[in-house]
Parts: structure tokens; sequence; C-alpha cells
């Protein structure tokens, strides 16, 4: 569409207003704010979209304030083949004229113009395009939502060489996408309803599953019953059988009990005699006792009498022996202590011995060290006449070396020369002849000098080159030393000095020695120690022999003493061992003494006991003969024992009365046969009561019409499985046919997208640089700026590059569908945030899309829009 | 001389899952009404008495309701009713002759046949029943009760059964078969005078003797049945057994296989064999179609179906052999150029086998159109 002119009459602050637009290239509209630019853009929409009658607010709010008048809107415009004019009064006296000049004269009013005008509009433009591609004040920055224009698409389908589109392609595609939406969401989840056909087929399984359960249950109890009933049969009959059987054992068990009470009867009895019988015997085996025992105690008193007398005479001789054994005992004690007494005088004597002799040597010991102590007071005398050290003597000895040093270099501190032959030669030495033989060497001293000659061969002179002088200065000095230490040390020279020293060292080594011997004979005691026993044994070993007895007498010295006294010893263990072997021999008579002295009081005792048993038992035995005799006793006997054996023959056989009817075996039979039939019968109580309980279960269940629930139950299931695939059928092919269609629409716009891209980026070159590159997506906008290298994203860039990107993007659309007839491009105060020098460069872009589709910019700043070129310029107020 | 009316399988209560909810209670109604109907001809025919040979009910399970109002319809049969179990509907523990409602609603005239000792039904005639007592019995019940039976020279005697002959069975091996040898032999023996069985749906003549015989259902119940919707009026004198087939229901089950579509001829004649069709409220039909249909004659057969379906009492289809080609003329009206033809070029190509899911594809198409229709 491209509009030729706009007239506004009452609209918001416009009393009267027309501007007139250049159907190509760029209308620039000046004027200053709030004069009404934005309300050209406003009225073109108005116009179009609402009846002359709407009560719309956007309608009611172009009236102006305070007047009653109706606002009028005049469009004068071309689109596709049409020239028209539009007219609209809307609030007073409404009224809507149409008037097509082109391809052919039209006239329309009231709704009919409307509605004329929309068809023509649809027909002609992509209104959504032609208001995505608008830019209304603030809304610069943004891009144009271009992915639902079907014009473009269509145009650009043309550009990329593609088959066109038909328009009717997107609408068909938009209800494609919302069949895909009854089932699936955006991102591909199956919808509530697709999940509750699935949910309802699931319920019908279950529903159906839990009625087929049901009815397969009863058919499990109809086979129950059956088998119970049969159950229940044979119970009854093994019942009967039983009943019979048990009352056959309690006839049998009458017939026992009968014969336990016979068997029982004679047992009693038997034990009845037993017990008499055992009563006789027992009074029978105690009178046989009786008598035994009077007898026995007889017979024993006799015998006690007996060893009564025999023990008082072996006690006698025991005691005869015991005098004896005593008067041999201090016999031999009395030898004993005469040889102790003896033995002690011997070791005295011997003591004696060894004492004198110790004394003895320790006099000598006491006089080596007197003398030893002597001899060191000597030497310590010695010592201190001479001062002659070991050091002093080394330092005499040095200084003499010294001198003997010098001396001897005065004499040898001269040239030296060796002769060393290689064969025997004979040579003369200052004159005098000497050989050297082969191997020998022959040293020569040079004091002065020295001629060798080699007769006939040689002569060699050696001349010594030192001074005498320095030597015997250094002779000199040597001696001065040696003089001086020597008088330091308190002798004349050197040989005095090792005189003295020689003496000064034996005087040490002698009192080295005294304290050698003082040691060796002091040994563990201290001088004192041994002048106070010196002086002890002294007077101790005189006493002795002033003391002693005189018989026997003294040995004559140690040995004979030592002899004596191992003599008296020897004399003394004989005594003693006599000593000990009449002792025991004394113990020994003793204990056979008293010993034979207590078995003689025990048969006393026992006989006097015995005596007394024997007395008492022979007055029991009359007593008990006084109430019965013995023959009494016997026979009572005898009676008890044939009745006991007549008892025993009688419970034998009634014992085998009882066996031949097997007891044990009928009662156990009887027992189980009981038992069994409480079994049976509890079984058939159970049997029963299961069988009741079937059966109410399949009369209350049998007659709920399980087999109609069931096919309700199935048809129903049969009818969501069939909507439930129906519906899965219909959403698969919804989602199948949405998903091809969106890739083939989707694989188009790839290729569209590219001339899009191919303009943008022509277009901006012009004001960025050469190296200015977008990307624009599928849905046409532009996703990422490059330049320079320098990829960054929309979003991300300066609000005045995004402004001048999304203007050069819709200039770019408007110019690939302007040939198309498609829209015209308004610009509502755009640029605010693009700088001067860019907009100069935004300028040539206008202008040069200008050039190809109608743009119109509407501005108050109308020095923003100075370099766009030729422009129609309207200006407004 | 003695007559009789001979039916059986009335299986009251029977359900059919092709069958809507209304169809359904209008197939069960007929059941009921079919006993009445057949009140009707025992009285004109001049029947003595009527033996339903098992499987009266559909199952012991009925609903009671389906008792009651076959009890209803007995209470207008005008002579003496034996009702034999059969294996829809044994004498076992949960019997529906057992039922509170049977027992407490049961007409006199009305008698279940218990066991097997004959029942003197009218002077000089007595029923021998074999009823079932379980749903698989494990023996010839018939040989096994005649067997047992002697001659008798004074009495018509009656043999009522259920099950299925031997000549007749595919199956062998099922120990239950009804031996023909020894039923012939029993009637030769004249232990017995007429073999009345139930089982078979088809009113079936079995052997040479003309004294054995399927009634067959009074009331059609499935596709399989070759003469069902009869009853049979016996009449038994000293010259033999004379039979007339009167014919009861007014159901009819048919099959169609093979029905051959490719061309809109084709669909036409369809739609006129439909429409020729009578008393279409207690019609059903199965169809077997076959061949090749474009999509828009293929959205034809569709529209064609879901209106017979209206209007039959069930109409069950099987198109596993129909193939849907989308042709070129279904969508040379659409007008697509853009990427809609290239979506369409693809989903055909799908469908012709060279793309998966043909189906989904012929679907998708199927969807396409109808949208395109629409945004027209």
């Amino acid at each position: 569409m491209r509009i030729h002119s706009l007239r506004l009459t009452n609209y918001r602050g416009i009393d009267k207003s027309e501007v007139l637009f250049s159907p190509i290239g760029l209308t620039i509209v000046e004027g200053p704010n709030e004069i009404g630019k934005s309300s050209l853009s406003e009225a073109i929409r108005l116009l179009f979209e609402y009846l002359d009658s709407s009560k719309r607010n956007e309608v009611k709010a172009i009236k102006p304030v305070m007047s009653d008048v109706g606002s009028e809107i005049e469009l004068e415009a071309e689109s596709g083949p049409y020239v028209f004019r539009y007219f609209k009064r809307f609030h007073n006296k409404p009224e809507t004229t149409l008037t097509i000049m082109k391809p052919k004269l039209e006239n329309h009013t009231g709704r009919e113009a409307h509605e004329r005008a929309e068809e023509i509009l649809r027909e002609t433009i992509d209104i959504d395009l032609w208001k995505a591609l608008s830019i209304q004040q603030g809304e610069a920055i943004q891009q144009a939502d271009l992915s639902k224009q079907t014009s473009l698409s269509a145009a650009l389908d043309i550009v990329a060489g593609g088959h066109r589109s038909d328009l009717r392609e997107e609408s068909l595609f938009d209800n494609v996408r919302e069949e895909y939406g009854r089932y699936f969401t955006e991102k591909g989840s199956e919808k509530k309803e697709l999940q509750e056909s699935q949910k309802a087929q699931e319920e019908s399984e279950t529903e159906v599953t839990f009625l087929e359960t049901q009815i397969q249950d009863l058919e499990k109890d109809i086979v129950r019953a059956a088998d119970l009933s049969r159950e229940l049969e044979r119970l009854k009959k093994q019942e009967q059988d039983l009943h019979v059987d048990v009352a056959e054992y309690i006839k049998s068990l009458d017939k026992i009990k009968g014969l336990e009470t016979v068997l029982e009867t004679h047992r009693l009895k038997l034990e009845s005699a037993q017990k008499s019988e055992h009563v006789a015997k027992r009074d029978k085996e105690e009178r046989q006792d009786l008598i035994d025992l009077g007898a026995k105690a007889r017979k024993a008193h006799v015998e006690l009498c007996e060893s009564s007398t025999s023990s008082t005479a072996i006690v006698k001789k025991a005691e005869k022996d015991l005098d004896k054994a005593q008067s041999e005992a201090t016999k031999t004690e009395d030898g004993r202590k005469e040889s102790e007494l003896l033995l002690n005088l011997h070791r005295a004597d011997f003591d004696y011995f060894n004492k004198k002799l110790h004394l003895d040597q320790l006099k000598e010991r006491k006089d080596r060290i007197d003398r030893a102590r002597e001899e060191s007071a000597l030497a310590d005398e010695l010592l201190n006449k001479t001062s002659i050290d070991k050091n002093t003597l080394e330092t005499i000895k040095t200084a003499e070396i010294e001198l003997i040093t010098v001396k001897a270099k005065l004499e040898t501190g001269v040239p030296n020369v060796l002769l060393r032959g290689l064969t025997n030669f004979e040579l003369q030495i200052d004159d005098k002849k000497a050989i050297v033989l082969k191997d020998e060497e022959l040293s020569l001293s040079v004091s002065d000098r020295v001629r060798v000659t080699i007769p006939g061969s040689l002569q060699i002179d050696v001349t010594a080159g030192s001074s005498s002088f320095d030597l015997l200065k250094k002779v000199e000095e040597a001696k001065q030393k040696l003089d001086d230490v020597c008088n330091n040390a308190g002798v004349s020279n050197a040989d005095e000095a090792r005189k003295s020293y020689d003496v000064r060292r034996e005087a040490l080594q002698a009192i080295a020695r005294q304290k050698e011997i003082e040691t060796e004979n002091l040994r563990d005691l201290t001088y004192d120690e041994v002048q106070r026993k010196v002086i002890g044994l002294g007077k101790g070993v005189p006493d002795y022999l002033t003391a002693r007895i005189l018989i026997p007498k003294l040995p004559e010295n140690l040995e004979a003493a030592k002899g004596e006294q191992q003599r008296a010893e020897g004399d003394l263990e004989k005594a003693n061992k006599e000593w000990e072997e009449a002792r025991m021999k004394l113990d020994e008579a003793r204990n056979v003494r008293d010993g034979l002295r207590e078995q003689y009081q025990k048969v006393k005792v026992k006989l006097s006991l015995k005596a007394e048993e024997l007395n008492r038992a022979v007055d029991e035995l009359v007593r008990r003969r006084k109430i019965i005799s013995d023959g009494d006793l016997e026979s009572e006997h005898s009676k008890f024992t044939k009745l006991v054996h007549a008892e025993k023959e009688n419970v034998k056989s009634a014992e085998t009365d009882l066996s031949d009817k097997e007891p044990d075996r009928v009662k156990a039979l009887a027992e189980t046969a009981k038992g069994s039939l409480g079994t049976v019968e509890k079984k058939r109580e159970a049997a029963q009561n299961k069988n009741t309980e079937v059966r109410t279960r399949l009369k209350i269940f049998g007659e709920e019409g399980l087999h109609e629930k069931l096919h309700v139950a199935q048809s129903h299931l049969d009818y969501t499985r069939q909507e439930n695939t129906a519906m899965i059928r219909r959403a698969q092919a919804a989602k199948l046919l949405y998903l091809t269609m969106k890739e083939e629409r989707d694989k188009v716009r790839r290729a569209y997208v590219a001339p899009l891209k191919e303009k943008i980026e022509r277009l901006g070159r012009l004001v960025f640089n050469d190296s200015f590159e977008v990307e624009v997506t599928e849905d046409l906008s532009v996703a990422s700026r490059t330049m320079d290298g320098s990829n960054v994203p929309f979003e991300s860039l300066s609000g005045g590059t995004k402004e001048q990107i999304s203007l050069i993007s819709r200039l770019a659309c408007a110019m690939t569908v302007s040939k198309n007839g498609g829209a015209s491009l308004i610009l509502d105060d755009a640029l605010g945030y693009t700088d001067p020098e860019r907009l100069k460069l935004m300028g040539v872009v206008l202008a040069k899309a200008g050039k190809e589709c109608q743009i119109i910019i509407l501005t108050c700043v109308p020095d923003r829009y100075s370099n766009v070129g030729e422009t129609t310029v309207a200006r407004l107020g | 001389m003695i007559r009789f009316l001979h039916t059986g399988d009335w299986q009251l209560g029977m359900t059919r899952h092709f069958f809507s909810e209304g169809v359904q209670e209008r197939f069960s109604q007929s059941r009921f009404d079919a006993i009445r109907e057949l009140g009707r001809i025992a009285k004109k025919e001049d029947c003595q008495f009527m033996v339903v040979c098992g499987d009266v009910f559909e199952s012991n399970l009925v609903d009671r309701k389906t008792v009651s109002r076959a009890l209803e319809a007995l209470k207008e049969v005008p002579v003496p009713v034996y009702l034999l179990p059969g294996n829809h509907d044994p004498l076992n523990a949960a019997s529906v002759f057992c039922s509170t409602t049977f027992m407490d609603r049961k007409p006199a005239h009305v008698h279940v046949i218990e066991d097997t000792t004959p029942i003197r039904v009218v002077k000089g005639t007595e029923i021998v029943g074999i009823p079932w007592m379980s749903k698989r019995p494990l023996q010839d019940l018939v040989a096994l009760t005649t067997g047992k039976l002697e001659p008798i020279g004074d009495t018509l005697r009656v043999c009522v059964a259920h099950g299925m002959m031997d000549n007749l069975s595919p199956n062998t091996d099922d120990p239950a078969l009804i031996s023909l040898q020894a039923a012939e032999n029993a009637l030769s023996q004249n232990k017995i005078h007429y073999l009345a069985l139930g089982d078979r749906h088809s009113l079936t003549k079995v052997g040479d003797s003309g004294r054995i015989w399927y009634a067959g259902t009074p009331e059609s119940t499935d596709y399989s049945e070759v003469r069902s919707g009869f009853a049979l009026v016996s009449t038994i004198n000293d010259e033999g057994v004379t039979t007339k087939e009167v014919n009861v229901g007014r159901w009819k089950f048919i099959e169609r296989e093979q029905v051959d579509l490719n061309t809109k001829e084709d669909i036409e004649t369809l739609r006129k064999w439909l429409e020729n069709l009578e008393d279409k409220e207690r019609t059903v039909i199965k169809l077997r179609i076959v061949g090749a249909l474009s999509l828009s004659l293929y959205s034809e057969f569709e529209e064609l179906i879901f209106h017979i379906k209206e209007v039959l009492a069930a109409a069950e289809t099987r198109v596993n052999n129909l193939i849907v080609i989308p042709e070129d003329a279904d969508f040379i009206n659409l007008g697509f150029s853009g990427f809609a033809s290239c979506a369409v070029e693809r989903l055909r190509s799908n469908v012709e086998g060279s793309g998966p899911d043909p189906i989904a594809s012929r679907d998708a198409l199927s969807l396409l159109v109808r949208l395109t229709g629409r945004e027209r």
C-alpha cells in the first residue's frame, strides 16, 4: 500500500490537518511535539480497524476534549490494483465512505464500505507485516516480529528461487499446529486429553480383569462345592464305620474289665498271704538270731579271758628289757662327755701354738716395715739435697747438644764432596793419595779448599763459601747458654748434673721400695693394728701356759698339738655313736612296753563288756520263749507258706484268662477308633462349614449378574479401547503432519533467510563497514552482528546499534516486499538513540531504501533526517 | 400319539460385544419375546408340552433381572415346560435353577430336569432328561443313560439331551461327544423313541432315523449359524416321527467375505446392497473389505460405514486388506506450491511404502485434506 494523502479533522488536538505523501521515496512529516504526528499512523490503523460506531477506548480517545464534534479521517492511497479514497467519521454523526477509483469505480458506504476496505487490505497487503514494520515512538530498539509474515515469506521464497508459497499454507500450518496442540504440548509431551483417554482404557481393563477374576473365583467355588459334597459323603460313610467299630471295642472292653477285677482280687489275697508269711518268717529268723547271739557272746567271753592271762606275762618281760637298756644308755653317755673334755683341751693347745706362730710372724713383719721406713727417711734427705729433676736435666742436655752441634758445624760446616767409584781407580786429595773402589763412596769435607786430582785426567778444586766467624759466634752463644742452665740448676757442668740426677733417681726408687715393703707386710692391716696385735698376742700366749692343767702334757709343737686334736676328735665321734645306739635301744624297749600295756588294758575292757552282753542275751531269750515257744514259731511260718503258694496259682490263672482277651490291643484299637472318629467328625464339621460358606458365597455372587456386568465392562473396554486407539491415531497423524510440515517450512525458511541477510548486510555496510555481517534466524530476526571479526549477540549491542540494525532490517523487509505491493513503512521519531555521525550514514540507508518503497518519517527533530537525500517534506502545525 | 414343541439354546442373557447398549437391550428382549412366541406356537400346534434342550440361560451367573424376565415370559407359555441344564447353565452349586430368584418365581408348569429319572408328562409318555451337572462331562452322557434303560413297549419315551453328536463335531477327542451309533441303537431297541437335542444352534436332523434332531436356537446369535431362528413341532405316533419347522427368529447375522472395493462404482454397489437390507435394526453385518482406494474414495467409504452403523443393529468392518493410496486427484485442488506441497509429497511417499509408518502418514494426509477443507 502506498499512501497519497491523509486528512484529519477534529482528531485529538488537531482541528484540521492534511498531509501529502510521496508515493515512492521518503516523506518527512515535521512538527513539534504533541502536534499530532503520531496521530497519523494511529489514524490509519483506526480507520481500517474500527467501525464508525465503535465505542472502544482507543476510538473514544481521539475525540477532542470539550467539543462535541465528530473526528474524521480521510485517506487516499493505492494498494495492489486499487486506488481509493476512504473516509470515516467517529463519535458524532458517524459515517463511512469508500470511493474506489481504480481499477474500476466503486462507491460504498457504511458497514459495506468498511468491509470492502478490509477486503482490499487483506487482498493486497500483509496487515501483520505492515503493523510489524511500523516503528511507534519509543519502540525503536525492538526488532519487528516477522515470524508470521506471509507476504514477506512469499517474497523471500521468490528471491530464494523456491516455489512460491500459497498464502494459505501458513494459515494451514497454523491449523495443523493447533490440531497438534490438541494432543501435545509445545515440547512434545502428551496432553491431558490423551493421557486421560489412556487412563480410561486402563481403568476399563482393570474393571474387566476384576470381574473376570470374580467369575473365575466363582468357577473355582463351583468346583470346590462339588468337591466338598463328595468329601462330605465320604466323611459321613467313614464316620458311620467308625461308630460301629467303637461299639464293638466297647463291648470287648467291658468283658476285659470283669476279668481284670477277678485278677485284682486274687492279687490282693496273694499280697495279704505274702505279708503274713513274711511276718512269720521274720519272727522265726529273729528267734534264731537271738539264740545265735547268746552263743557267740559266750564264746567271745572265753577267748577274752584267755587273752588277758597271756598279756600279763608279756608286759612283765618288756619292763625288764627296758631297765637293761636304760643302764646301757647311761654308761655310754658318760664316755661321750669325757671324750668331749679331752678334745676341748687339745683344741686349746693347738690354738696356743697357732697364736704363738702368728705373734712371731707379726713381729718380723713389723721389723721389716720399720727398717724400710728408716731407709726412706735417708732417701728423703738426699732428695732434698739435689734439685736436678728430669726436666732440668733435659734442659741442660739440650743446651749441651746445641753446643756440641754448633761446634760440630764449626768443624764440619763446609761443603761436602761425595766421590762414588764406577770402577777401581786412584786419585789424589790435597796431594794425598787415595783409592776409591768400585761402588764405594768417599766423602770429603771442605772447610776451606780441597783439591781432588785424578792423575793424568783431571784436577778438581773445591772451595768452601761460608764464613767461619758466624759459626764461632754461635759456639760462644751455646756455651754461654749451657753455663747459664747449669748455674740455675746448681751444678757446674752437664756431667755433674747427670750424676746429681742419678742420685735423685736412686733416692726416689728407695722411697718407692719402702712403700712396697710396707704394703706387702701390712697386708690388710694398718701399722697400728699390727702393733696392737703384737702387744695383745705377746701378752696372751705366755698366759695360756700358766693357766693350762698339767696332765696331759702340752705337746711339743704345733704339729704335735694338731695330731692330738685329731685323735681326740676321733675318740669323741666314736663315743657319740655308741651313746646314740644305746639311746635308740632304750626308746625301742620303752615303746614295746607301752604297747603291751595298752593291749592289756583293752582286753580287760572288752572282757568286761562281753560279760555284760552275754548276760543280756541270756535274759532276752528267756523272756521271748516265755511269750512264744520256738516250735510255735516254726508251725506258723509253714502255714502261711502254703497259703501264698495257693494264691499264686489263682493269680496266674486269672492272668491267663485276661491275656487271652488281648486287653492292650483292644484298648489301643478302641482308643484309635475313638480318635479317628473325633478327627472325622471335626473334618466333617469343617467341610460342612466350608460347604456352607462356599454355597453362601455362590448364592450371593451367583445372582449378582456378573455375566452381564462383565459384558458391560467388556463393551466399555472395547469402546474405550477404540476411542483410545482412534485418539492415539489422530494424535499420531497430527504429530506426523505437524512435524513434517514444520520441517519443510523450516527448510524453506532457512533458504529465504539468505536473501534477507544479504539485503540487511548490504544496507548495514553503508552504516558500519565492509566487514559487517549479521546472523539471521529462521524467524527472520537478527541474532548477532559480526564486525571486524568480532561477533556480538544482538541483545548485547548498544542501544544505538540495536536501533540502527532494527531499522535496517525493517527497511530490508520493506524493500523485499515493496515491489510485490507490500507495505509502506511508517517511522515515528525513530533513530532517537543514534549519534550524529551515524545519523548521517543512516540517512544514506534511508535514501537508498526510499528508492524501492514508500517511507514515511514522522519527526519533531527534522535535523535528524537532514541527510536523507531527496525527500518530500510535509509540515504539521 | 404325542406332539410337543422341541426347542433349546435360548441363551437368555447372551451379550454381544459389537452391540451398543440400546441394541443389546433389543437383542435381549427379542430372546424373551421368542419364549412367548414359542408359547403361542405350542398352543397353535396343539403341543402337549415343550422341551428346552439345554442352555436356557447363557450362564449361571446371569443377572436376577434376566431370570425374572425369563420366568415372566414362561408364565405365558400355556403348556408344561421342561428345562434341561446344559453346558452353559449346568446344575452345579451355582446353578441358576437353584437361585433364589428362580426358585421363588418359577411358575408351576415349568420344571427343571434335575436327573435322569423318567418323568411322566402325560399318560403314555415320559421324558428321560439328561442334565449337565458340570461344564465338562467326561463321558457320553446319552450312551450312559440309555445304556441303563430297559426297552419299553406301552409308553413313548422322549429323551431330552444336550451336547454335540460325534458325526457333527470336528473335535473327536471330546469325551462328552454323543455317539450316533449308541443313540440309534437305543432307538432301535425301543429304549427311547425320540432324541431331542440342544447345543447346536442350527436346525439339524441327525442320522437317518428321523428321530434325532437339533431344534437350534429360536433367535440367531452368530454369523456362523446356518439355520437358526427355528423350533420343531415333533409328533410321535405308531407310524413314526414327523417334524415341522417353525420360524421364530427375527434377527439376522450376515457376514460377507471379500467385498472388493476399488472404484467409486464398487462403493456405490455396496451402498445399494446396504440400502436394500431389510429389517435393518435387527440385522448385524460383518464385511471383510479387500481392494485399493484413493484417499478421497476411502473417506467416502468411511462415511458410508459411519452412516450404516447408525441404521443397522451392528456393522463390523475388517479393512486389513484394503489399501488406501493417496492419489494426485486427492491433492490437485488444494493449490499448494510451497512447503505444504513438499510435506504432502513426503507423506505420500511414506504411504506408498517407501517411507516409515505408512498408516500414520495416510492419516496425516487425511487430516491435511480435512484441515484444508476447513480452511476453504
